[in-house]
């Protein structure tokens, strides 16, 4: 299988050229060239699904914040420099070769404006006009309180409830060597009491920044077969990104996963009751059991119910963040994701040591 | 109004042109937002695009709105990034639907401060903008919880 002939564009826009852009910002002029690319296309703004930015100076969620794109499952940065755009349209063929998105926005550009100052570029999002004056807390803390706390308005949520997910997953991290909290045991009350960062978040809901990195190899199936490891094969794959921030998202209490999850199960041909174990990002507790709830391990509004009846540690009944997660191993930064990644294979490849969970032949990660 | 005002003031990062007729409207105590003649509707933050319908910028115009909405959600702070805020912590920072659907972030204040350490404001108070003169140059709006009987 390869590209050839599998994709092709069917629109494109394109502003002059000018040495200097008075008036306008980045964003701005990447919505225009985007409205004329779709007008070009014959589509219309709803059916774009997928975004491709350059990537250094652009994230695809600031671009869909700004253009209200809302139904993105397919969202990258080409980070390559001048090369971007060539490699922009590559990324955006596979993805759509591969069933990941079905109309892929490219989109790239800069802008000179004067009043910017120094090269006046305007690459920056609304967060230090708009929100950093009203005192936001460290991190994404700000944004996932508050959506904690109208989790716990619509659904009756309780923080009683989400502490389990730090406990439990503090249990699974104890013998874990790669751990920054190894060896330091918690329990369900110590969540209750520790002190609020922000109301309703508590410091042990909280990941802590740390250092740290991981890698993994993949190749073809083919050449899996003739592994002398164990292989960990790849069954479905979905993605979906997000705004960046709370300001506009109608649907606040629920993630991306709502969209990506059904295209993995889709794929896989398996269905949420099928799944042995998960490893779910879990930079606060309520993000994690909001992307439980949207990959349908626990009906929505359900997860709070789901996590004070469920065991799980490695030892339970549905084993999650069987390495201690985020949360209980400490967070390296953006690479944090990867370690659900990384311990779902090791999972899989049965060298989970202690944590070894009893059934391990299919795992559900959210990265 | 004081010159010794610490703590960070609107950095507009995207746009300051866009964002202008906002901060003109602080100064003399009204929200204003922006308005799509073609979809007919408001939204926030200011862009040179309408987020819902793309109109371009020449469709987009300033409207008055009405300064009144309910809290959509908040969180407490206790541990506020920004040293400059530590002394007046913990404090509400909340996310604001206003009567005309859009959605922007600011502080509740009024609130007794005991109120505010036991987290007794509720999602879906109604409250109305305020406005504090910061310095001479920028005022920000805040939020007051109203009782409409």
């Amino acid at each position: 299988m390869s590209l050839r002939g599998e994709a092709a564009i069917i629109g494109i826009g394109e502003l002059p050229t000018q040495r200097s852009t008075p008036g306008r910002s980045m964003l701005g002029l990447l919505g225009d060239a985007a409205r004329i690319a779709i007008k070009d296309a014959h589509i219309r703004k709803d059916d774009v699904d997928g975004i491709v930015t350059e990537g250094g100076t652009t994230y695809p969620a600031t671009v869909a914040e700004y253009l209200g794109i809302k139904d993105v499952r397919f969202g990258t940065g080409s980070s390559m420099m001048g090369a971007s755009g060539a490699t922009g349209i590559a990324i955006a063929s596979m993805a759509v070769m591969n069933g990941l998105a079905n109309n892929v926005l490219v989109l790239m550009g800069v802008a000179r404006n004067p009043a910017l100052g120094g090269g006046g570029e305007g690459f920056g999002g609304p967060g230090g006009e708009f929100e950093m004056p009203y005192g936001t807390a460290a991190g994404a803390n700000t944004g996932y309180a508050m959506i904690y706390k109208k989790h716990m308005d619509q659904y009756g949520t309780t923080q009683e409830q989400l502490a389990h997910v730090a406990s439990n997953q503090r249990f699974n991290a104890l013998e874990n060597e790669n751990s920054a909290f190894k060896g330091q045991a918690i329990s369900h009350q110590d969540v209750l009491d520790s002190r609020y960062v922000n109301y309703p978040l508590r410091l042990l809901e909280c990941v802590m920044p740390c250092g740290g990195a991981a890698a993994a190899i993949v190749t073809t199936a083919e050449r899996a077969k003739a592994s002398l490891t164990n292989p960990v094969y790849v069954l479905g794959v979905g993605t979906a990104l997000d705004d960046f921030g709370a300001y506009p998202k109608p649907e606040f209490t629920t993630s991306p996963v709502a969209r990506s999850a059904p295209v993995a199960y889709s794929m896989s041909g398996y269905t949420p009751r099928d799944i042995q174990f998960a490893e779910f990002y879990d930079c606060y507790t309520i993000l994690e059991a909001m992307c439980l709830e949207d990959a349908g391990i626990a009906p929505k509004g359900e997860i709070g119910p789901f996590f004070a009846s469920t065991d799980t540690t490695y030892k339970g009944t549905f084993p999650i963040n069987t390495d201690g997660g985020q949360l209980s191993s400490g967070q390296p930064g953006l690479a944090g994701g990867f370690r659900h990644v990384i311990e779902g294979a090791r999972q899989i490849m049965g060298k989970a040591g202690v944590r070894q969970v009893a059934r391990n032949d299919l795992c559900l990660v959210n990265g | 109004m004081t010159s010794e005002y610490k703590k960070p003031l609107p950095s507009p990062a995207m746009n300051p042109e866009v964002s202008k007729p906002f901060w003109e409207g602080t100064k003399k105590h009204e929200l204003w937002m922006q308005y799509c003649l073609n979809h007919n509707g408001h939204f926030f933050y200011p862009r040179e695009v309408c987020p819902i319908c793309w109109a371009p910028q020449d469709r987009l115009v300033w409207q008055k709105v009405s300064g009144k909405g309910r809290v959509f959600s908040y969180t407490t702070v206790f541990q506020p990034a920004i040293p400059a805020f530590a002394e007046e912590a913990p404090y509400v920072h909340a996310l604001i639907e206003v009567d005309e659907g859009a959605r922007i972030i600011g502080n509740v204040i009024d609130i007794p401060q005991e109120d505010v350490a036991a987290n007794k404001l509720e999602v879906n108070q109604r409250v109305e903008a305020v406005f504090e003169d910061v310095t001479d140059e920028w005022t920000l709006v805040k939020w007051k919880p109203i009782d409409e009987g």
